[in-house]
């Protein structure tokens, strides 16, 4: 494993990187201060506490906090660890720092085309605005700049990986017999699954939407959109999460005094996530008209399979922070949990996190059951899995890591670790409050994304409690979890004001005690895992497409280019049923050979 | 490959896992026949629902003995027919249609959930033992009027359970030498025969008929009264059907063709 040699911090080794990882994180903060004065404003809109806004506007603030938190936020937030991460692991600075920059520009400028639709909702005065939530789904229409504004952000990450890739590349030139070092190939696993899965949104918005929008087409076929949508929303929330991922094995163990616990699992995991978060959108449309019990059912089986790195990672997480526990002198069956760092705030909130993840993973399951999906679809209890998931195990991770990333960017101390870490256990706190009433009032059937979920003509039956203690929990944890931010970005500015540090540790991340030389060389096959991702996703979604198409056609139900005849269909059916099969069976054969080579 | 005993202990676990939970949902989906909304309706053009038959009057149907179909469309920002009627002890199948942007029609409390997509109709079917009120939402954003998007479902005891329509029709001005005439109309909904008595009031003179509607059709009948009997005025009249009432006033003129015709005698 290739480490920083001079053992300088990452600002005197990579100055230039420096300042774009400081850049793409700054911007990344600033959407995480907007989105939460919109959360929290939502929060006591919602419950009823204090709505000083009308409900109809409630619309644009729930856009602004969705878009600002998972798309700016944490894309922001990713680029600029990722930027890390490869610089660190090859020990060589980006190859052109001009296309580095170019890329965070256009980033930076889809931000704000985008921000600027969706917050000219809240003024008359301007006669734009983007009230479609961060899902977009038409009819629903948005002013055609927030629609711009995504593809310019998306084509910035496009580069941004290509970024990476030319590294890697340049590096392996020099290095021709080397393991991808692990923090490298986390990325680009990631950004090859991030290729692959923005398809779906590109076609969306640039064959659909934007023309529609600037009345270029005159209608769309809404279930066509809303699955090329899902095409990309669910592996974009492994888009947020794998960042987190990464920084449990390559950081955490570290700061846990110990080692990763198996660099050939880790690799495992991330190319499970490469070739399963694609194939699987459709687990969110299964209350949809107009699509087969079939593919829902096929997503329904790449999902449950898609648990298998999730649950890879908890175990390597957990066996390497005992390992380190141990190195520090930990003993027992639970007793070595004492010996961890739990008052330095890049462990405790890294740890904490990752427990809340292990609730939502929970929560996951439920959703990701088809028929019990029914039960709590597009209720509280879905923002209530999320805000575990993305919402603390992605954000509080992100925030985590900044602790330590913060001094390397800068060179200065963490402004105030007490004030950190108080930071990390509030946010745990007000998550356990808001998620555990989101839940529960999503199993009463309070809907999400309302602004007033109290209706004239019926109530809702608490078994437990009652609905005002549910709003006061939600409101509770809201507030704490407001305060955290703050305090958040209070060590945020204060660093930035400090003054230069010279015992700061060195820029390096946690080394292994089982290493790549341990697993075989088709692990960083590149190549084959991109072929093979890309055949999954073409078997996952080929017919369920042509179905859409064919059903509402291509630009909705006027234009039907593919008139639906009898034979079209019953031989779809057919072709359905033998494939419905086959897919069982590769998906099984896939698994049981990794899972052979792997215990090998 | 080196894998720790434990990191194979725990990947065993974890295929387990999903296996079973695979196999459970596919027992619920296949052993116990929990249906979900999929593509088995035809499409249907958004934008023309008052052509079609199903829709363009929105309403509950019953089909069979204990079976009923509601037809339903979804729109900014409201639910029709609403409230929706059915008796305990059946089995209805909703049929759910939107004429504008993406809604869903979630029955509160229970897992009836579809998200309801122009062009496209949603059905689903359930069974209502017991009578009771749930509330219907939209829980896909809709537009700034989402929240107000409500509707209610009715299951009724069985026996106040009708799907009975009466409708009156009655002149306003009769000559005092002409009939005073109600025409009645009882429409019968369900499939078995309606035994009941409209009975009716016009003034002082009171009428009673036994009647049988027959399943899915209507029974017209006309009520006359001499005007002259009722004498020159106001009269007010009532028709009743089980708990069905129409009602109305008509007034008895000295001669209805004679206002500002003096001059012809
Ligand atoms: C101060 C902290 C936060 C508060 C008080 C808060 C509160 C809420 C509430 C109450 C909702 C539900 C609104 C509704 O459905 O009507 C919501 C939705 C949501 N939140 Fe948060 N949240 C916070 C932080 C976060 C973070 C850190 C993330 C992600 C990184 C996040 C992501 C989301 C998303 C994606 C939605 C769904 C938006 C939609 O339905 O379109 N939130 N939040
Ligand atoms: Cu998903
Ligand atoms: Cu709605």
């Amino acid at each position: 494993m290739t480490m920083s040699e001079s053992g300088g911090t990452y600002i005197d080794n990579f100055p230039a990187e420096a300042r774009v990882v400081r850049s793409a994180l700054y911007s990344s903060f600033l959407a995480l201060a907007l989105g939460g004065l919109f959360g929290i404003i939502q929060t006591l809109h919602r419950t009823d506490i204090y709505r000083f806004i009308e409900s109809d506007m409630y619309y644009t603030v729930l856009t602004a906090h969705g878009v600002f938190l998972v798309v700016t936020f944490t894309i922001f937030f990713l680029v600029g660890v990722f930027t890390w991460a490869v610089t660190t692991s090859l020990d060589r600075g980006v190859e052109d720092i001009r296309f580095t920059w170019l890329w965070y520009g256009l980033m930076t400028i889809g931000t704000v085309m985008a921000a600027a639709a969706i917050l000219a909702g809240f003024t008359d005065s301007i006669d734009m605005s983007a009230d479609v939530l961060f899902t977009f789904y038409a009819p629903l229409q948005a002013h055609w700049l927030f629609y711009l504004g995504l593809v310019v952000f998306v084509v910035g990450t496009w580069l941004a990986g290509a970024d990476w890739f030319r590294s890697w590349w340049a590096w392996k030139q020099e290095n021709p017999d080397e393991r991808i070092p692990l923090p490298t190939f986390m990325v680009l696993t990631t950004m090859l699954m991030w290729y692959i899965a923005t398809i779906g949104i590109a076609v969306s918005i640039l064959v659909f939407l934007l023309p529609w929008s600037l009345g270029i087409i005159d209608s769309v076929n809404p279930t066509l959109t809303r699955t090329l949508f899902w095409f990309w929303g669910h592996p974009v929330v492994y888009f947020w999460l794998l960042p987190a991922y990464m920084m449990w094995y390559v950081m955490l163990p570290k700061i846990s005094g110990g080692k990763l616990f198996s660099d050939p699992l880790a690799r495992v995991v991330f190319i499970l996530f490469l070739l399963l978060s694609t194939p699987v959108g459709i687990h969110h449309q299964y209350l949809d008209p107009g699509i087969a019990e079939g593919f829902k059912f096929i997503a329904m089986t790449n999902t449950m399979f898609l648990l298998l790195p999730s649950l890879l990672t908890a175990f390597t997480v957990v066996a390497s922070m005992e390992h380190g526990a141990r190195q520090r002198g930990g003993t027992g069956y639970f007793g070595w949990l004492k010996a961890l760092p739990w008052r330095d705030p890049v462990f405790a909130g890294m740890a904490l996190a990752g427990l809340m993840f292990a609730a939502g993973g929970f929560s996951g399951m439920i959703n990701a059951g088809m028929n019990i999906n029914y039960l709590v679809h597009n209720t509280l209890w879905v923002p209530g899995h999320f805000h575990l998931t993305v919402g603390t195990a992605s954000a509080l991770t992100f925030m985590a890591a900044t602790y330590w990333l913060l001094p390397q960017l800068t060179g200065k101390a963490l402004w105030n670790r007490s004030v950190a870490l108080v930071q990390v256990v509030l946010w745990f706190l007000g998550m356990t409050f808001m998620s555990n009433s989101m839940h529960r009032a999503g199993l009463l059937g309070i809907p999400r994304r309302t602004a007033e979920p109290q209706y004239q003509g019926f109530e809702f039956e608490a078994g437990v409690g009652s609905v005002a203690e549910l709003d006061f929990q939600l409101a509770l944890g809201g507030a704490l979890l407001a305060i955290s931010i703050v305090l958040f970005l209070a060590n945020v500015v204060g660093t930035a004001f400090n003054g230069r540090s010279d015992d700061l540790p060195a820029n390096e991340f946690a080394e292994t005690l089982s290493g790549p030389e341990d697993s075989p060389q088709v692990l960083d096959n590149l190549k084959l895992w991109t072929a093979i991702a890309v055949v999954l996703v073409i078997l996952a979604y080929s017919f369920p497409l042509m179905s859409i198409v064919d059903r509402g056609g291509l630009y909705g139900p006027d234009i039907s280019p593919f008139p639906v005849s009898i034979e079209t269909l019953s031989l779809l059916a057919f072709t359905l049923e033998q494939y419905t099969t086959a897919a069982i069976a590769t998906t099984g054969e896939f698994v049981q050979t990794t899972l052979t080579g792997v215990i090998r | 490959m080196k894998i720790h005993t434990y990191e194979k202990l725990w990947l065993g676990a974890a295929m387990v896992l999903i296996v079973a939970l695979i196999a459970t949902i596919t027992y619920g989906a296949v052993g116990l026949g929990i249906s979900m909304v999929d593509d088995e309706e035809e499409t249907i053009d958004p934008d023309a629902l008052d052509e079609d038959d199903r829709f363009n009057d929105p309403r509950v149907e019953h089909v069979g003995e204990n079976e009923y179909e509601a037809y339903v469309v979804a729109r900014t920002f409201m639910y029709q027919p609403d409230p929706i009627e059915v008796p305990a002890n059946s089995e209805v199948t909703f049929y759910v249609t939107s004429t504008d942007v993406i809604h869903s029609f979630s029955v509160v409390g229970t897992n009836i959930n579809t998200m309801v997509i122009p062009g496209e109709v949603s059905s689903m079917t359930a069974e209502f033992d017991e009578p009771g009120e749930y509330g219907v939402v939209c829980n896909e954003y809709c537009g700034s009027g989402h929240h107000t998007m409500e509707g209610q479902l009715h299951v009724v005891p069985e026996d106040e359970f009708d799907m009975t329509e009466l409708e009156v029709e009655g002149d306003d001005e009769v000559a005092e030498d002409d009939e005073v005439t109600l025409n009645v109309s009882v429409e019968n909904g369900m499939l078995d025969d309606l035994e009941t008595t409209i009975e009716a009031e016009i003034g002082e003179e009171t009428f009673e008929e036994d009647v049988t509607v027959e399943g899915d059709s209507t029974y017209e009948t006309t009520i006359t009264v001499d005007a002259a009997d009722l004498g020159e005025g106001d009269h007010d009249w009532s028709v009743t059907v089980d708990d069905y009432e129409d009602s109305g006033t008509v007034t008895v003129v000295d001669d209805l063709e004679d206002d500002g015709g003096d001059d012809d005698e």
